[in-house]
């Protein structure tokens, strides 16, 4: 499959200094990346514990969700400050870096913006009304900790606008600056 | 105003070439027309009440917790070097014959798609340690671009693969539906392990075809005397010999990762998400006894399992807001209307169809398409009475070829970026022709014998389908 993005080389205008918004997104994903690893060993126990000892708990499976959720929702931000998102980039690869910092900023004023907005919109009263609820997992032995997972929506949507008004500054800097970025 | 689902979707394909990321590019331009819809009242903005229920339903998707996991494998076992040994050992082992080298390429190809099953990192490595070897060897550029090229997209339908994961997941629901709306109220399951057993004897056959290509066309060179064989004894192959580990110790780590993941599915003792993670930490065990798990690799691992992970689900997050606008406008009916109106009936539609995400594949990745075109046209083709492992598989194997395919192939990419100079890219373009061509033949004989793909699957878990 065409997930190598972490063996091309670094992209133009890329590697300039992190903002606060950015440092607070790198270090979020460094740590939520480490749940990949625990993702793997509580699996892997599950196996285990299912057909060594024939026993198994719902929170545990149950918990293995949340870390999937809590890695790919929390990573989110910081995978768009590295690039990590594929774009269609038959035309954007040859294009001038003052142009891709064009594309970049009205991307994210017209599309990445208007989208996290849209989502806190209509997402705001489905999250507060699981908050209210304390609302639990509807399996018996299920964590009850529902709430905080649809809480993730929310959390990802803000981090992902903060992450947009940092390229937004970036990205006006480079155009600004030309070719220096 | 249907047709205004048209035209969305005409503007994301054309706002995509901007180069904006895909997945905010495809939410993005829905929700503008989502804006625009609602002015003119051709939009009712309650559909997207229905957005934060569909993000719960990924995150609490069971079947899609494989990828991080599958990918975290392929991340580790990647960086432990398990596809530079094998490939090393194999061409010390088969180098002596005229045809060893390509055949070698092949064979490693097949292992690295069915343990590590990322193309770019496939496609890159055999790039940079097969070509110059295959150069040396005196195979023109084309055919050793192009046995390079297809060989590392062999990823995308061997199982495991990502790729069939997520058009697994799409596809079952997709079966789902079409079977509500046939008035079938208890109805049967498409699974993601139906998938991977269903893909098993087409992705051989496919191996089988490379082969007897790769061996056909070095007879015929070495007939013409186009092969330098000569020449190139010196270096290449002493060096090769000296630096190869032991075939058996290159062989084991792979073999023994497909025999756990494989072997716990097949044998219905896991569901794909637990073979991944026995997969996963299989490939940790041996990343620690070959001495190459240091701190840093582990925690590149799981950051490029993130990333990667990241990339995929806002692509899926993306894909979920344009089918929401999309069913809004009335888009779902008025592609049902055109396919089940189509001449030809039922084969008429799949016709379509394949053209269609043949030519999506140009630009769009099999991510892209799995999550927004085949939840689409899925339900409607099931709807219509096909199998679901069958569609399953066709469309692997007919994004696999739009990986190949120029001009913008991503595998053919890939290798650009690793080539040396002196292939040039016609050479890479020339190379993958032929095996375009054994793509079409193999999608050919999985629409005239459908068993191919539904057989296995049958005997396997012993479906009345």
């Amino acid at each position: 499959m065409a997930l190598a993005s972490s063996n091309e080389s670094p992209r133009v205008g890329h590697d300039t200094p992190y903002s606060v918004i950015d440092k607070c997104n790198a270090f979020i994903f460094r740590v939520v990346s480490v749940a990949t690893l625990f993702m793997v060993v509580v699996t892997f126990s599950i196996v285990i514990l299912r057909y060594g000892f024939n026993s198994g708990w719902i929170a545990l499976q149950e918990s293995v969700m949340y870390l999937h959720s809590i890695v790919f929702m929390l990573g989110m931000a910081y995978t768009l400050r590295t690039d990590g998102h594929v774009r269609v980039d038959v035309l954007y690869r040859n294009w001038s870096v003052t142009r891709k910092a064009w594309v970049n900023l009205i991307g994210t004023v017209l599309f990445l913006m208007p989208l996290t907005l849209v989502v806190i919109y209509y997402s705001f009263s489905y999250v507060s009304e699981s908050w209210r609820l304390l609302e639990a997992s509807k399996e018996a032995g299920g964590l009850p900790l529902v709430f905080i997972l649809k809480s993730l929506i929310i959390v990802m949507t803000v981090q992902l606008f903060l992450q947009g008004v940092s390229d937004v500054v970036r990205n006006a800097r480079t155009i600004k600056h030309g070719e220096q970025g | 105003m249907e047709w205004m689902a048209i035209v969305l979707f005409l503007c994301v394909c054309g706002a995509l070439m901007f180069g904006f990321p895909v997945a905010f590019t495809l939410a993005g331009t829905s929700l503008i027309f989502a804006g625009l819809g609602y002015v003119i009242g051709a939009f009712d903005p309650s559909y997207l009440h229905a957005l934060p229920s569909r993000f719960y339903g990924i995150l609490t998707n069971q079947t899609l917790i494989a990828v991080p996991l599958f990918v975290f494998m392929g991340v580790v076992l990647e960086k432990s070097k398990v596809a530079e040994n094998l490939l090393l050992a194999m061409s010390s082992l088969m180098g002596r014959y005229q045809s060893g080298m390509a055949i070698s390429v092949v064979i490693v190809g097949m292992l690295l798609a069915a343990s590590t099953g990322i193309v770019g990192a496939t496609v890159v490595t055999m790039g940079l340690l097969s070509l110059p070897a295959m150069l040396n060897r005196g195979y023109s550029p084309s055919f050793a671009a192009g046995t390079i090229c297809a060989t590392g997209t062999l990823g995308q339908i061997i199982p495991p693969s990502i790729a069939l994961v997520l058009l697994g997941d799409v596809l079952s629901s997709a079966y789902q539906k079409a079977q509500l709306s046939m008035g079938i109220f208890s109805p049967d399951s498409v699974s993601v392990g139906d998938l991977f057993v269903g893909a098993l004897i087409p992705g051989l056959l496919l191996v089988v075809l490379y082969l007897i290509y790769v061996v056909f066309l070095s007879k015929i060179s070495s007939m013409k005397g186009v092969s330098t064989h000569s020449a190139s004894q010196a270096s290449p192959r002493e060096i090769v010999q000296n630096n190869a580990p032991s075939l058996l110790h290159a062989l084991v780590p792979p073999l023994v990762l497909i025999f756990l993941v494989l072997g716990s599915i097949l044998s219905g003792y896991a569901t794909p998400t637990e073979a991944a993670g026995v997969g996963a930490m299989g490939a940790l065990v041996l990343a620690v006894t070959q001495r190459k798990l240091t701190r840093q690799v582990l925690k590149s691992a799981m950051q490029d399992t993130t990333k990667i992970t990241c990339m995929v689900f806002m692509i899926l997050i993306g894909a979920s807001v344009f089918s929401l606008v999309f069913r809004g406008f009335g888009g779902e009916h008025l592609v049902q209307e055109f396919l089940t109106n189509l001449p030809g009936g039922v084969i008429g539609a799949m016709v379509l169809v394949m053209l269609l995400v043949f030519v999506l594949g140009f630009i769009l990745d099999f991510i892209e398409i799995t999550f927004v075109v085949v939840p689409i046209v899925a339900p409607i083709l099931l709807a219509m009475g096909l199998d679901p492992v069958w569609l399953g598989i066709m469309l692997a194997v007919n994004l696999q070829t739009s990986f190949l395919t120029p001009p913008f192939g991503f595998a053919l990419f890939y290798l650009r970026g690793v080539a040396p100079s002196e292939v040039k890219t016609s050479d890479i373009y020339r190379g993958v022709v032929p095996f375009i061509a054994i793509q079409l033949v193999l999608l050919l004989a999985l629409a005239i014998w459908p068993e191919l793909a539904t057989w296995l699957p049958d005997i396997v878990y012993n479906s009345s389908r």
